[in-house]
């Protein structure tokens, strides 16, 4: 994606130029730029740690010191095993929708300027509240295709309910309590943890693990053009990315998206025009809440199977997936995609290579530090000498400023 | 006037609420283990939990009050409870235990500090929005930590490591009650001790503290004043990464000897719990003690009930603080930040 010269930027910056106005091409060259780096950053990590590692056979053996991983090797394999067969190409898929789901849902409230933490907390109540309305209802339904479909219908639309509720509780907060929107979002992240965990404990065991009844076969999404094992079904896979689209054209055309994006943009020039900050505000988390729950309904029926308290922080990755896509719900579609390549990528390398698969959280971490410093990227930029100046000023923080 | 009168309203709101929960409490028939928890080693366990929060917070409100808001406290946390349990590790045999854990906690200090610092270029150097930058910053720590832990001792936790030992005080312990509370506990403790009262006099009464508290609301009258507003800045952000590190080895070094990498590893939220004491204590360092040792005596309260058996769902003790945070924050969610906190500043002659 790197290193080769001015012409591929040159001509990816034509290309897009034609799609999207110039901030927009500007965020998106800081996008792929921070990609780069962090790769190149992560590669100098693996050279490092590697030789602190020990292993059979070290790839490379200087003055007595042994380097266990060979990065470009480590990228290759995480490549390779993220899109390389059908089946991993499902657990990629996989990742990338439940990302998708994360991402719209934290990209809509930065795009009305609030920070909102809180996707984690309703992702896990999304799961535990379908799972939890499954457990219930599911002697209640004949055991087919129909029956299976009702169940799943319903206990989706449980769970996106439940993250709508969790969602607009620090809607609530922030707007007619003025309780700051990172804290609270935050702590409920915290207590939705503490409150699944007892509900799944006392109330929804079955058996000795603290997990939730398994989610009846036929309510499961059939796998198709994928390998069952993979766990990853195109009937989630697609309606997710017309999801993305929609809250793309909402965010654009409806009056609600409208007031969200002059909230975020112009605070004043929303309460001049007689938009009510509060109501918008409440609606907008709702709306997050939403997404996020039906992420955790996603994970519980099409992922695992079931529920139980120990959960990927799909939350938080799906706050990096925004921030890379510059808060727009299309580009969160190329953003989930390439985490989810870093993440089941790194389950691979892992288990090929014994590379720690907590190498993805270090990228994500790096990836998101570059994002955040448009000022460094069009600096680095100014030295290779590409791009125009032209369009640098404000381009860059415009998304994000509050 | 009328927000006072709010305020009043609140506080008599707060009151109620915590008067209905005390009441609660004691009216189910564990009554007496109940008021049995409150006792010298309750405050004991309680104000060792509160050494990584009250510092988080007080590093945090130093950034702040300098106007840059430093929300990767957390990761800076992580670090130097990573670091810190490493270093021991691999000084102990050269060095013996006593000597280990001083290098351990001296590591964690330097590694946050220069974690404090790289967030500072960013924000400062490069202009990135500082919450974003913040959250880079626990993110890279929350992955390093567990990775590093893989990479060196093959698995996401490490082994257990030499600890810090309680210091009695000579004659000071003596004291009844208060020489058990106080004065009978770990070295990082005592640090802590220190540091906060030393924090409230620099921050209230020195000029470097003046220059902090004016970067954050003036920062023009500071720069006209000769000062360069952007130097202070950078001090107060490696203060907050300063005493990170101390916070995130007392973490470790003071009781468990173990870093734990699962989940959000073993700091588990302190920081962020850090930053809503300073902004609960109204950016005051004695404040900001007195609300983390309101949530660390909370924790520290939920971790004996369960130990006394109650038959209601014991986890759901864990989430108490957490709550506790939202219902301050609903009933006294006012606090003013800095004016300039959160933005650049740009100073003419650069």
């Amino acid at each position: 994606m790197s290193g080769s010269g001015p012409n591929l930027p040159d001509r990816l910056e034509r290309i897009l130029g034609r799609m999207v106005d110039a901030s927009t091409r500007e965020r998106i060259l800081i996008s792929f730029a921070s990609l780069a780096l962090a790769l190149a950053v992560g590669a100098v990590l693996l050279l490092l740690s590697g030789a602190v590692a020990t292993c059979e056979s070290p790839f490379l053996t200087l003055g007595g010191t042994q380097f266990c991983y060979n990065p470009i090797e480590v990228y290759r394999v995480m490549l390779n095993g993220a899109i390389g067969s059908p089946y991993s190409l499902g657990l990629t898929l996989r990742e990338t929708t439940l990302l998708i789901l994360a991402g719209v849902a934290v990209a809509v409230t930065f795009q009305a300027g609030i920070f909102n933490i809180g996707t984690q907390g309703q992702f896990i109540f999304g799961g535990l509240a379908g799972a939890a309305a499954v457990q219930y209802t599911a002697s209640l339904v004949p055991a087919n295709a129909i029956g299976g479909l009702v169940l799943f219908a319903f206990g989706m639309l449980v769970a996106g309910l439940a993250g709508a509720l969790y969602g607009a509780l620090p809607g609530v907060l922030l707007a007619y309590y003025d309780a700051n929107e990172v804290i609270t979002t935050i702590m409920l992240n915290f207590i939705a943890g503490a409150v699944a965990f007892t509900a799944v404990r006392s109330f929804l065991r079955e058996g000795a693990a603290v997990q939730t009844a398994l989610i009846p076969d036929h309510a499961v999404p059939p796998a198709i053009l994928f390998p069952e094992a993979s766990s990853f079904s195109v009937l989630i896979f697609i309606p997710t990315l017309l999801i993305a689209v929609g809250a793309h054209y909402m965010l654009k055309n409806s009056t609600l998206g409208y007031n969200i994006r002059l909230s975020g943009e112009q605070p004043a020039a929303a309460e001049y025009s007689g938009v009510d900050a509060k109501r918008v505000i409440v609606r907008t988390f709702t709306l997050s809440g939403l997404l996020g729950g039906l992420a955790g309904g996603v994970f519980v029926f099409m992922v695992l199977g079931y529920w139980q308290p120990s959960v990927p922080q799909v939350g938080f990755d799906g706050i990096t997936v925004s921030v890379l896509a510059a808060n727009n719900p299309l580009g969160v579609i190329p953003a989930a995609a390439l985490f989810g390549v870093i993440k089941s990528g790194a389950i691979a390398l892992d288990l090929t290579l014994g590379v720690p698969r907590q190498l993805a959280g270090v990228l994500r971490g790096i990836i998101i530090l570059f994002v955040a410093m448009p000022e460094f990227m069009r600096m680095i930029g100014r030295n290779l000498g590409l791009g125009d100046s032209s369009s640098t000023a404000p381009a860059g923080t415009e998304a994000n400023d509050d | 006037m009328i927000e006072s009168e709010r305020l009043t309203r609140r506080r008599i709101g707060l009151l109620a609420i915590a008067v209905l929960l005390v009441g609660g409490l004691l009216a189910t028939p564990y009554r007496s283990e109940l008021i049995g928890i409150l006792g010298v080693g309750f405050f004991n366990t309680a104000l060792t939990l509160s050494v990584p929060i009250t510092l988080a917070g007080v590093g945090g409100l130093y950034a702040e009050k300098s106007g840059v808001i430093n929300i990767g406290i957390e990761g800076l946390l992580i670090a130097g409870a990573f670091t810190s349990v490493l270093v021991t590790g691999i000084s102990v045999d050269a060095v013996g235990a006593g000597s280990a854990v001083w290098l351990g906690m001296l590591a964690a200090v330097v590694v946050s500090t220069l974690g404090a610092l790289l967030f500072g270029v960013i924000c400062i150097r490069y202009k990135a929005d500082q919450i974003i930058a913040g959250l880079a910053v626990w993110f890279v720590f929350l992955g390093l930590a567990p990775f590093f832990s893989r990479v060196y001792w093959g698995q996401i936790n490490s082994p257990t490591v030499a600890t810090f030992s309680e210091v009695p005080i000579p004659v000071l312990s003596e004291i009844p009650v208060l020489g058990r509370i106080l004065f009978t506990n770990y070295p990082t403790t005592y640090l802590m001790l220190v540091i906060v009262p030393v924090a409230w006099y620099v921050l209230k009464f020195t000029s470097f503290g003046m220059w902090v508290r004016a970067s954050g609301e003036h920062p023009e009258a500071l720069d006209t004043a000769g000062v360069n507003v952007n130097r202070v800045r950078y001090i107060s952000i490696m203060i907050s990464g300063a005493l990170s590190g101390i916070g995130g080895s007392a973490l470790t070094l003071s009781t468990v000897g173990q870093f734990i990498g699962q989940g959000q590893t073993i700091v588990s939220g302190d920081g962020f719990i850090g930053i809503v004491a300073y902004l609960m204590g109204n950016y005051n360092p004695l404040a900001t003690f007195g609300a983390a040792a309101l949530f660390a005596g909370l924790d520290a309260y939920q971790v004996r009930m369960q130990q006394i058996g109650l038959d209601i769902a014991p986890e759901l003790f864990g989430a108490i603080p957490y709550a506790a945070v939202i219902v301050v924050l609903v009933l006294f969610g006012y606090t003013r930040i800095p004016e300039r906190a959160g933005e650049n500043y740009e100073s003419g002659d650069e």
